[in-house]
This record gives C-alpha cells, sequence and structure tokens, in this order.
C-alpha cells in the first residue's frame, strides 16, 4: 500500500512541478469553449438548432462534451510519463525495488486519474459563468464519472507506453486517437445526427459514454441519449478494465521488453 | 560461511547472441568484488541477472541467501543497485528521489527523515538535498544515486560502472565514498568496471571478464602475480618485431607498434635488450618500464588490450600513485 501512496504522491509532485502544464491544461479546454463554442453558439441559434441540441444553447451542449474531451486527453497523454521513465531510467528504480508492481503502478494511474479529474473541475468552474444553462449540482456526480474515465484512459495509454520504446511512437498513438475518438464521442455535435456507421463507431467510443452521462447530469435527462446505469457501468468496467490491462503488463515488464 | 553472491554456470543468450556464457564465483560477505572487463564482455548483464531484471537462460544465482529467480521479492528487499545509466527522477529535487525510495522500500517517518539525511551527509549533497535533480552535474546524480542506493540499509550493493563518464576528481571522490560505505558493516560490494586502476584501487579480489566468461579471478596481488616479473615497452626503429632477446621470457607486439618483453628484473634485463638489440643493428627509440598491471593480465590471458590506458584520463594519476 505505501509503493501505491508513494507512487500517487510522485505523480502529484510532477503535475505541481511541470508548471507549463497546468497552464496549457487550463487554457486548451478555454480555447475550444471560447473560439470555438462561443463561434458556433452565434450560428445556432434558430430553435431547430436548438431541438437538435436538445433544447440547450450551443455552449451549453457543447460544455459536458469539452470536460469529458480534457478529461480524456489529459488521461491518455499521462502515459507519456511511463516513456520519459523508460528513457530517463527511472522505471528500473521501481523494477528492481521489492514493493509489489501492482501496487505501484495502479498508483501512479490512480494518481494521474486524480490530477485529470482536478483539472476538469477547474475547467468545469471556468465554464459556469459562460454557459448559464449547466447545473450546478451535475457537477460531482459528473466528475465522478470523469474520474472513472481518466482511470480507463490513464490505464490505456500506460499499458500501450509499456510496451513502446520511443515517445514518437505513442505520439503516433495520441494522434491516431484523439481526433477520431473526440469527434466520434458525440461532445460537438449530437450522435443523432452522424450517419449510421459513425453512430456505430460512436457507440463503441468509451468516451461517448463520459460525454452523455456528463450532459445527463450538467444539462438535463432530455439531453443524454443513454441511461445513466449504462454510462456508469460501461465506465465502470472499461476503467477498472484498463487498469487492470496495465497491471498486468507492469508485473510482466523486464529489462527484456 | 555463506557467500553474499553466489552465481553457478550463469548464461544469458540475447536471440543468437550469448552475452554471458556460464559464469561461476562465490562473492564473501563484507567484499568489494569487481567485474572488470572490456564493453560487451558481459558485466551488466550479470548485474541484471543478479539482481532480478533478467532471466537467467541456465544456471543459478543467489544474493544474500536467496535465489533470484525463485526469490526475487528477497534478493530485492537485500540489495541496493546503481545501475549504469541514470534512474533518477530528474523533475524531482535530491530529497524526494530519497523520500521516494524509502517508501517504495517501506520505509518511513522520522527513521526515514534522518536516513536521508545521513546518505546526504555521506555523499556530501545536503546543501543541494533541494534543488531538483535536473540542475544536477553528472558527478552529483552519481553521488546521489550511490546515497539512494544505501536508503533502505541493503546487505549487497550493486554497482554497474560506478565511474563511467566522470572526471578524474569526481571519479576520486567516489572512489572514496565507496570505501566509506564498505565500512559500514556488512556491506557487500560486487562493482563493475572497465577502468583497471578502479578495481586495483577498489577491489579486494577482482573477476576478469571477457566475452561472457571469467578469464582469471583474484586479488590484485595473485593476478599480477601471474606475469611473473616486469615489463618492458620497447618501440624499435624501423618497427622491427620480436625476435629471441637475451633474458625476455615472453615477447608480444602490440596493436600500436610496440613491443611488449616479459623479464624477470627490468633494471638488469634493459642494458642486456638493448645491447643485443644494437648488435642486430636495430636501435630503440623509445623505452618504457613498468610493473604489471591488471591491464597487463589481461592482455596476456585475451592477447587484447583492457583498454588502451595511456590515452585514458586519470591513468597518469594512477602511475604517479605507484
Amino acid at each position: 500500500m505505501q509503493a501505491f501512496s508513494v507512487m500517487f504522491y510522485r505523480q502529484v509532485l510532477r503535475f505541481f512541478r511541470a508548471r507549463a502544464r497546468v497552464v496549457a491544461m487550463i487554457v486548451n479546454p478555454l480555447i475550444w469553449l471560447l473560439f470555438f463554442g462561443l463561434g458556433w453558439s452565434r450560428v445556432f441559434q434558430s430553435p431547430m438548432a436548438r431541438m437538435i441540441f436538445g433544447g440547450v444553447d450551443y455552449l451549453t451542449f457543447l460544455a459536458p462534451g469539452i470536460f469529458a474531451m480534457t478529461l480524456f486527453s489529459q488521461s491518455f497523454i499521462g502515459g507519456v510519463s511511463v516513456i520519459w521513465d523508460k528513457q530517463f531510467g527511472f522505471l528500473k528504480e521501481i523494477l528492481v525495488a521489492p514493493a509489489p508492481r501492482s501496487a505501484s503502478i495502479a498508483g501512479r494511474i490512480v494518481g494521474d486519474a486524480t490530477l485529470v479529474t482536478l483539472q476538469g473541475l477547474v475547467v468545469l468552474l471556468l465554464t459556469f459563468p459562460l454557459a448559464h444553462a449547466l447545473r450546478p449540482a451535475g457537477l460531482l456526480p459528473s466528475l465522478f464519472l470523469g474520474f472513472l474515465m481518466a482511470l480507463a484512459f490513464a490505464g490505456l495509454g500506460t499499458a500501450l507506453a509499456l510496451k513502446m520504446e520511443s515517445l514518437e511512437g505513442f505520439q503516433m498513438f495520441m494522434m491516431i486517437l484523439i481526433l477520431p475518438l473526440t469527434f466520434l464521442s458525440g461532445a460537438i455535435y449530437p450522435i443523432a445526427a452522424m450517419p449510421g456507421w459513425m453512430q456505430a463507431l460512436a457507440y463503441a467510443n468509451p468516451l461517448t459514454y463520459a460525454v452523455d452521462g456528463a450532459r445527463h447530469y450538467l444539462v438535463g435527462e432530455a439531453a443524454a441519449r443513454f441511461s445513466l446505469a449504462l454510462d456508469w457501468g460501461l465506465l465502470l468496467l472499461l476503467g477498472l478494465g484498463f487498469l487492470l490491462l496495465a497491471v498486468l503488463a507492469f508485473r510482466r515488464a523486464t529489462l527484456e521488453g | 560461511m555463506q557467500p553474499a553472491i553466489l552465481a553457478e554456470g550463469l548464461k544469458k543468450r540475447f536471440g543468437p547472441v550469448e552475452a554471458v556464457r556460464g559464469v561461476s564465483f562465490a562473492v564473501r560477505p563484507g567484499e568489494i568484488f569487481a567485474f572488470l572487463g572490456p564493453n560487451g564482455a558481459g558485466k551488466t548483464t550479470t548485474v541484471h541477472m543478479l539482481t532480478t531484471l533478467l532471466r537467467p537462460s541456465a544456471g543459478r544465482a543467489e544474493v544474500a541467501g536467496f535465489d533470484v529467480v525463485r526469490a526475487p521479492t528477497e534478493v530485492r528487499r537485500r540489495i541496493g543497485v546503481v545501475f549504469q545509466d541514470p534512474s533518477l527522477d530528474r523533475e524531482l529535487t535530491a530529497r524526494e528521489n530519497l523520500y521516494i525510495h524509502g517508501r517504495i522500500y517501506g520505509l518511513g517517518g522520522a527513521a526515514l527523515r534522518a536516513k536521508i539525511d545521513e546518505v546526504l551527509d555521506l555523499v556530501e549533497l545536503r546543501a543541494a538535498a533541494d534543488q531538483p535533480v535536473k540542475q544536477f552535474s553528472g558527478g552529483m546524480r552519481r553521488r546521489l544515486e550511490l546515497a539512494r542506493a544505501l536508503v533502505h540499509r541493503p546487505r549487497v550493493l550493486f554497482l554497474d560502472e560506478p565511474t563511467l563518464g566522470l572526471d578524474p576528481q569526481t571519479r576520486a571522490h567516489v572512489w572514496d565514498y565507496i570505501r566509506r560505505m564498505k565500512a559500514e558493516a556488512g556491506l557487500t560490494l560486487f562493482l563493475t568496471t572497465h577502468y583497471m586502476d578502479e578495481a586495483e584501487q577498489l577491489a579486494d579480489r577482482v573477476a576478469i571478464i571477457d566475452r561472457g566468461t571469467i578469464v582469471a579471478l583474484g586479488t590484485v596481488a595473485e593476478l599480477v602475480r601471474r606475469i611473473g616479473g616486469e615489463l618492458l615497452y620497447l618501440r624499435l626503429e624501423g618497427g622491427a618485431g620480436c625476435r629471441p632477446l637475451p633474458g625476455v621470457q615472453s615477447c608480444r607486439e602490440l596493436p600500436d607498434g610496440r613491443l611488449l618483453l616479459e623479464v624477470e628484473d627490468a633494471a638488469s634485463a634493459l642494458p642486456r635488450v638493448l645491447e643485443a638489440l644494437l648488435a642486430a643493428g636495430i636501435r630503440a627509440r623509445e623505452v618504457t618500464l613498468r610493473r604489471p598491471t591488471l591491464n597487463d593480465v589481461f592482455i596476456r590471458l585475451t592477447g587484447r588490450e583492457l583498454r588502451d590506458e595511456l590515452t585514458r584520463p586519470g591513468a597518469t594519476a594512477w602511475m604517479r600513485r605507484r
């Protein structure tokens, strides 16, 4: 348990040491909300458009999507730190330690997921003044749901990074995954508006359920597509599943690759 | 007495390459044991097997009484490792690195804080304790790694090329720290190096390793005694090669064109050798007289130089000490 807590602690220390990352994580979602959201919300002012977006203005529709997107991309990118640890050798320090490997890798993933959830909180707090229709009561459950998704993608990112030698390889994965998964999540436009084949992809996208759940809590039931039980169930399953995947990958890790 | 490290027929194969081809040795508790050999000899691979990071392809090894394959956690609890490549968290301070290490090894509280100060003092890094490691020089980082490996009071300490890439002053410092660590009761040190002076300075016993096998093992004095006498290096005019000479036990042509002669007593052999050469019409352009070193042992055993020691910084310092 000590290995878990200390690896959690290390992620926290490293996070607050990297000031540029802290700034970027706040600025990036704000850019989306302001320059993308505000711009389009002027275009989508007709009653028709409001109907498409579940009866709310576009910025309100978009806000939970940006929240979920931030958690998703930040938690997935967290896997990069494993590559750094490989390149700077810190991973060997962990591999040669007597502490259970499952505890140390889980500590780092849960640490990442927690930090990312805190980022989500900051983003939401900054969003409320912009999108007035958001429900403050939805904040807490959205954060918990977001934490599960962050756990899933931090786990997936870590498991991938453990298998990879180079930063370039991981960056390629990020490029291939982050944008399409974002577009296919219903974060930016409703799933109902997608063509059938795109909808099928959206259903297979874990991010979809985090966006949906957050929208349920922050905007209202009418704006959501799935039941809360489905959102929670899937994200819980994925969170624990990918965490387990990373734990298994790390347990088997040796210097041979 | 149970050995601190025991290796029996240890082998490691990477695909078609056999990096370690069956090494056997026993390290006594409390001694400094050095693996001396050129790059690629299998030193680091052996360390990785002994420290449970690589699984041996064949053979077995015990460290601190536990099998490295069957009881890796028990072994890990009892060893400290300073890897050849850095393994610090550069974003964190020295103290944070030590703290995290201590916590991973199950320590905590006031005992850990006291131990951290103690090891920081040992390697004289107390003043820099709260600076991020990325601001540290190469020497400071190596010292911090040494300190970190001691935090959890290991029984056996592995140092893989502890002074690789360090300048001569820093090397001398690190040697001092290593001697001080040995003074800590019960600590056994296993170090690898390709610097023969490092092995001579630090090791109680040396295993010379080349191409994955141990070619000689003993104290430095024992190994050097194998050469028998003393050594003459000659550079002859016209690059003349080996020939029968009075009082010379053996002759070898070195890659740099010099001849390496083994003689009983260099002081008395030298005039006779030069006379005999002159009689044959060959003049010597350069003569160096030296007592044998581990490098000569290595040449004798493998036919190659361990390293061109005369081009290495620190070699001159070593010669002055003699």
